[in-house]
């Protein structure tokens, strides 16, 4: 039986006079992937910020009931610190068991450099490959991901999805927003959004 | 706490990579300290000044029955000079080449004049035309000062002796020529043997009046020569000179720049890699944030400032510097200075996250950090509301903190009204960049 792991209820943001989302309400339930597509500036990046925790809603309330990671659009790590540091400060800061352990897990999983080259002269995709490892810190069992395969091959394109679909797999939630249409396919359920709105919420909705 | 020691550590970590950055840290310290030492040592040395002695001065000059050894009278008078003996070409060459920054000459005839005790002689001073000119003009008014002082005993000396002839009657001398006094005791003498008229009674009153007024001139003569003594209380306390200035303003600027740099541009780096995002999903709060860049200030503003101290207190041992460095209070020193840096880094935190990207940080720490020193240089009498406006900002409480944990003999009051005002303008600012961090993080 799926249970709601995070809930959002009227959550909105706005800056200013802009309003980046209009009052909206989203679950994600155990087992489940959600797709969220849109043009630039429909507010993906917004939802998945207030939902991560990343961004305080300006309205509305944001229910988390799991350990969430988030994957942000732009790679966010310290440049001057090499992706194994950057790997054990985040695990230290998450509270995580055995920081080492952990970021030497990743780095091999997501085959990133283990030298002490500082991450800031990482190629763009090892920049994002360290982004999405970094999500992954703590064992979430929800996972937000906001376009987490641009800047990436094919190759490590798949290990993302191998990602989403074992958390899914184990019972855990996953959010990622796109703009590749063809990503679509590996999500359960589709939230299309618009000017800050969401305009539908299933893929049949949106494509027939 | 924990948040915040990681954070620190990643800071520090971040600065040590830094090259550029690290270099210009470890350099800034020493370049600023060898500065303050030299300005202090410049400031304290004594300046040469040529002594021509055009009259052939003898060893001993005797005023007024009053023997002086000129040697021994210039060298205590001559204290804040290093008076040297030249001829007068040498004396003027050296003036013009700078090697000696004044000449005093005493003319010929100098010494007759003076043993005249009713004409003065001068004394002729020559300055050269660089930035000590004005410095070695008042010495050298504070150097005849002093002459004069000594010489006005002399003088009121030889004044006295006409007095008590006037009083007492007996031989005496005026510019050469002898001469005989009856005085007020002889005038009574005789008027005694004279029969008693309205004329004598009137002599006899003037007699009585002019004894009176006559017993009153030495003090009169002592008050015309001092109208207005100046009297020093010994002031509680080290001395304060120049050097225990310059380090406090040296330490408190270097410090003030670069806390408010550091907090400014480390706070605004959070914004710009997109980490604090990160942090502010239950890794770090705000506050945490706001508490590691004040942290990181407090640490790398403590580093340098007690490296400026100890480079001068070697400077200060090696050039003997007047004052010198008092060792024993540097752990006072050092208290002081991490409570400025943490000050200030709250200060630069704010500005930091107003920027929200390390070079606007930067660029705005800068135009910030220069007329807060300056607000915190401008006397209370100048301008008033400069000084109320200084008195918000960290600098000016770093620099009496500093000075007075160096040189008051008991500084824990003006300590620690000083430690208050800058734990309270830190909390405030704290509160702010708490704030702003809230904002620019949300």
């Amino acid at each position: 039986m799926s249970r709601v792991l995070v809930r959002a209820v009227g959550v909105a943001r706005r800056y200013g006079d802009i309003e980046a989302l209009a009052p909206t309400d989203v679950e994600l339930e155990s087992g489940e992937t959600v797709a969220l597509v849109g043009p630039n500036g429909a507010g993906k990046s917004t939802l998945l910020a207030l939902l991560a925790g990343a961004l305080e809603p300006s309205e509305g309330a944001v229910d988390v009931h799991a350990r969430v990671g988030w994957v942000p659009q732009r790679p966010a790590h310290y440049a001057r610190l090499s992706a194994r540091e950057n790997l054990e400060l985040f695990a230290e800061l998450e509270g995580v068991g055995d920081p080492r352990a952990s970021a030497q897990l990743l780095l091999e999983r997501f085959a990133l450099p283990a030298g002490r080259r500082p991450s800031g002269e990482l190629s763009v995709g090892n920049r994002q490959r360290l982004n999405v490892a970094l999500s992954l810190l703590g064992e979430p069992e929800v996972l937000l991901l906001d376009e987490p395969t641009a800047s990436l091959d094919p190759g490590q394109r798949r290990r993302v999805w191998e990602v989403v679909n074992a958390l899914r797999g184990e019972g855990g939630a996953v959010c990622f927003a796109t703009q590749n249409l063809e990503e679509i396919d590996h999500a359960d359920r589709v939230l299309v959004l618009l000017d800050g709105r969401i305009v539908a919420s299933s893929a049949e909705e949106v494509f027939g | 706490m924990r948040a915040v020691r990681l954070l620190l550590r990643k800071d520090l970590v971040v600065l040590r990579r830094s090259p550029l950055l690290l270099g210009a840290l470890l350099a800034y310290p020493i370049v600023i300290a060898l500065l303050v030492g030299l300005v202090a040592g410049y400031a304290s040395a004594k300046p040469r000044v040529a002594f021509v002695d055009e009259d052939g001065l003898p060893a001993v000059v005797t005023v007024a029955g009053r023997s002086f050894h000129i040697q021994s009278v210039v060298d205590q008078v001559a204290k804040e000079v290093t008076l040297v003996r030249l001829g007068p070409g040498e004396a003027s060459r050296e003036l013009a080449s700078g090697k000696v920054v004044a000449t005093i000459t005493v003319p010929p005839g100098f010494v007759g004049k003076l043993l005249t005790t009713v004409h003065s002689p001068s004394l002729i001073l020559r300055t050269g035309s660089g930035g000590l000119a004005p410095r070695v003009t008042q010495q050298v008014q504070a150097l005849v000062y002093r002459l004069n002082n000594k010489l006005q005993q002399g003088y009121i000396r030889a004044n006295l002796v006409f007095v008590r002839l006037l009083l007492h009657g007996g031989s005496g001398s005026f510019l050469g020529r002898r001469f005989d006094v009856l005085g007020l005791d002889g005038t009574e003498r005789l008027l005694a043997g004279v029969p008693e008229s309205e004329r004598v009674a009137a002599i006899r009153h003037f007699v009585r009046v002019a004894r009176v007024g006559l017993a009153q001139t030495g003090a009169a003569l002592h008050a015309t020569a001092h109208p207005i003594a100046l009297v020093q209380p010994k002031r509680k306390g080290r001395t304060w000179v120049l050097s225990a200035q310059v380090q406090s303003y040296g330490i408190a600027l270097t410090v003030t720049f670069l806390a408010l740099l550091l907090a400014a541009g480390a706070a605004a780096a959070e914004q710009e890699e997109g980490t604090l995002g990160r942090l502010r999903r239950g890794l770090a709060s705000p506050g945490r944030l706001v508490s590691s860049k004040v942290a990181l200030a407090a640490v790398v503003g403590l580093g340098l400032g007690a490296a400026i101290a100890v480079v001068f207190g070697i400077v200060a041992e090696a050039g003997g510097v007047s004052g010198g460095e008092p060792w024993a209070r540097l752990p006072l020193l050092f208290a002081g200075v991490a409570l400025a840096a943490a000050a200030v880094g709250a200060a630069g935190t704010l500005l930091g996250a107003l920027a929200r990207e390390p070079r606007t940080a930067s660029l705005l720490a800068v135009l910030v950090v220069l007329p807060v020193v300056f607000l915190g240089l401008v006397p209370r009498g100048a301008l008033a509301a400069a000084w109320w406006v200084s008195e918000l900002l960290p600098f000016s409480h770093a620099v009496r903190f500093i000075g007075a944990a160096l040189y008051d003999t008991s500084p824990w009051r003006a300590v620690g009204e000083q430690a208050l005002w800058l734990a309270g303008l830190g909390a405030v600012f704290w509160m702010l960049a708490r704030r702003g961090m809230r904002t620019l993080s949300g």
